[in-house]
């Protein structure tokens, strides 16, 4: 039986398990699919043993359910950052790590490989170790941080000498590392950055701040790293709805984050459908970069063009095939002293346009490929709504159901009583 | 790569206890100390009896350790496209920095590579010099604990004088501003892009640390349709929650609010429709009831 370790060796595992106690949380022990009992247990420490007091216990029924809870406007930074720093390692990984820089502790420190491995035993007979690094691993080490930019290898003439790489002159200040960490993509990288300063009282705070996305920060990183090299990639993909994930080959576009739902899709071209589709970025995994594709401008232009008539992420026809688009408007009234609600069609529309028709009647008209995508913002003006027109009529009556639903569900009768 | 053990709580931890030992710190006591401030909950278990037994052969017996140097290390490739990304960020303007050393180095990602879709478009100015100014200001007194004097805004006109004790800058993505949140004043948070001025005051007295947030409970039965459980669960991510499965299917959905943001709660529950019922407290579910009254007597639409 294998013994508990608080580290783990495939994030994979554990983003799964704490993405379901921080968003769901109704779950307990026996609904973990695919997971034994000890395996569970196992997680669920790790968890309480990373994030501390974050974990909540609830009774039920059922049994004894597990959650994450977390006001993230009252914390200055992301608890869910935790688990990035977790990865499991060898006694000579990290033994060796201290050693290697501790050899090469400057820049104008440059050794060959032979003299690395004289100088690591060295330090091992200090201790009286009987641990022992041979050629391959130390070669291999050097390798590895040389593909981080921790290490410069260079020729001299036949030898390939080692150097740490420089230093990097101009540190940013903590409050700057500490603002981008919470509110910049891949803002766990920011976080590693913090780590090596000094502790520091946050001068920021973070409203409406969604923090789930940390989980996914690997397969985000992957994905830019493509697209800024215009490249194709081969991804996982595990749909809502799919038991087993399904192996694609994409060309990554744009990544689009909701800052209202706290979802991050990611829009690709799909070859096998000739289409630009949107993709779930919490649903992919083990992104694998193919050859650069010579289409990556034309289809993000594509793209930007479709953006325009893009409510949310959906898209509609197949690439270079323009698709129709559904018009929808609908009216609100604004009595005197309300104007903030004028204010709030003008800032909150992602395309269309607001005109007023009268001294208290004003609309909102746009054309978008899914025009339902528009319903949960339009019943955020209920109370004042007094026209919906939509070119799909399914959406319009739709609305319009969804309406008499709510009227019956709060016990509002004919009358308005 | 993100998921490496170079960024591991384990090294950091470490690499501070050998920091120690290099100046002479190195009783069992500063060690535990140690550990206990920089790792997890368990860790202790774990890196102290690696270090004692040998395993990890960077302490001696005596607690002195065969390294001769400070642990560092260099910034890898990854931080520094991050980095790059960031100064290429136009709410870098706000700091004032003259940044060198990564000419050469290929960002992680551009503004061209994501795009927030549903942010408010009234979002701060940030390339406005006034603007830019101001933030520095503010921010300059938020780290001294500094009072300030402001001149803001008025919503219906004109503007007012406020003496404040400035204690954080909170962002908000969705509305794409800055807010001061301030005690010793009437005004707990000013929007930053209301303030006109902003001066050093007088430090009189004691410094006053902000009021905390009023906190409000809403309960809500969401239907199991149309993913809406996910949705709703989603969406309200960022509170503290608490979800339990109904014997009827639905869910039962428990969450704290700030008493400030009632009007935004009610309107985003509103949102999700008939999936989403308020059933407790009676008070906000009666708000949700004024709101579908007044829609009803608007007339059919």
């Amino acid at each position: 039986m294998s013994v508990y370790r608080e580290l783990i060796k495939n994030f994979e595992k554990i983003r799964k398990i704490m993405r379901e106690f921080y968003v769901y949380g109704f779950r307990n022990r026996e609904e973990y699919r695919g997971k034994s009992a000890r395996s569970y247990d196992d997680e669920r420490r790790r968890l309480e043993s990373w994030l501390g007091n974050h974990m909540r216990f609830v009774h039920t029924p059922e049994g004894k359910n597990v959650f994450i809870s977390i006001d993230s406007r009252t914390e200055p930074c992301n608890p869910l950052y935790q688990a990035w720093k977790a990865k499991s390692f060898t006694d000579g990984d990290i033994t060796l790590h201290f050693i290697l820089f501790d050899i090469l502790h400057n820049p104008s420190v440059m050794l060959s490989l032979k003299e690395i491995l004289t100088a690591v035993d060295s330090y091992l007979s200090a201790t009286g170790s009987a641990m022992v690094f041979d050629e391959s691993t130390v070669r291999k080490k050097l390798k590895e941080y040389t593909e981080l930019g921790l290490i410069v290898g260079e020729k001299s003439g036949k030898k390939r000498m080692y150097r740490r790489a420089d230093a990097f002159p101009d540190e940013l200040p903590p409050d700057v590392l500490h603002y981008f960490s919470e509110a910049a993509p891949c803002g766990v990288i920011g976080s590693f950055l913090l780590d090596g300063r000094p502790p520091m009282d946050g001068c920021f705070g973070f409203k409406h701040h969604y923090i789930t996305s940390a989980m996914d920060s690997e397969v985000l990183a992957d994905l830019f790293s493509a697209m800024q090299e215009k490249r194709i990639v081969t991804v996982s993909n595990l749909s809502r709805r799919a038991d087993e994930p399904k192996r694609m080959r994409i060309i990554p576009l744009r990544v689009l984050i909701s800052v209202q739902s706290g979802r991050q899709h990611l829009m690709a071209y799909h070859p096998e459908n000739n289409m630009i589709k949107a993709f779930r970025v919490d649903y992919l995994s083990d992104v694998r970069p193919e050859e650069v594709s010579p289409r990556f401008d034309e289809l993000r232009a594509e793209l930007d063009w479709m953006q325009t008539r893009m409510w949310g992420v959906t898209v509609r026809g197949r690439t270079g095939i323009p698709a129709r688009t559904e018009h929808v408007e609908f009216t609100v009234r604004v009595k005197p002293g309300e104007e903030h609600i004028i204010q709030r069609l003008e800032r909150e529309k992602r395309v269309g346009y607001v005109e007023q028709l009268d001294e208290q009647t004003w609309r909102f008209t746009a054309d978008v490929y899914d025009s339902g995508e528009l319903r949960p913002w339009i019943r955020s003006f209920l109370c004042r709504i007094s026209s919906l027109h939509c070119s799909n009529r399914a959406v319009e009556n739709q609305f319009r159901n969804d309406l008499d639903a709510m009227y019956r569900m709060y016990g509002i009768g004919e009358e308005g009583t | 790569m993100i998921f490496h053990e170079i960024h591991s709580v384990y090294y950091r931890t470490v690499g501070k206890l050998l920091r120690a030992l290099l100046v002479g710190v190195s009783s069992e006591a500063d060690l535990r100390r140690i550990i206990q401030e920089n790792a997890f909950e368990e860790s202790i278990l774990t890196i102290l009896p690696a270090l004692k037994e040998g395993k990890w052969p960077l302490m001696r017996p005596d607690r002195t350790t065969p390294l001769r140097h400070p642990p560092t290390q260099p910034l890898t490739l990854l931080e520094k496209r991050w980095l790059k990304a960031i100064l290429l960020d136009p709410r870098i303007q706000l700091f004032d920095l003259s940044v060198h050393g990564l000419e050469a180095v290929m960002p992680l990602f551009t503004t061209a590579d994501y795009c927030i879709y549903d942010q408010y478009t009234d979002g701060d100015p940030y390339t406005d010099a006034g603007y830019q100014e101001r933030f520095r200001r503010i921010l300059s007194a938020v780290r001294a604990k500094q009072p300030l004097k402001l001149e803001v805004e008025c919503r219906r006109g004109g503007t007012e004088c406020l003496t404040v004790c400035p204690a954080r800058l909170e962002y908000s993505e969705k509305d794409d501003k800055f807010r001061l949140r301030c005690g010793g004043a009437r005004r707990k948070v000013i929007n930053l892009a209301r303030i006109v001025s902003c001066v050093p005051a007088d430090p009189e007295g004691s410094f006053a640390a902000p009021l905390p947030l009023v906190k409000r409970s809403v309960s809500l039965k969401i239907r199991n349709e149309r993913n809406t459980p996910e949705r709703v669960l989603l969406h309200f991510a960022h509170l503290e929650k608490q979800a339990v499965r109904e014997d009827d299917g639905r869910y039962l959905v428990h969450l704290r609010y700030d008493a400030e943001d009632e009007t935004e709660m009610l309107i985003r529950i509103l949102s999700f429709g008939p999936m989403v019922e308020v059933v407790a407290p009676e008070r906000f579910r009666n708000l949700i009831i004024a709101r579908l009254k007044a829609q009803k007597s608007c007339g059919p639409i």
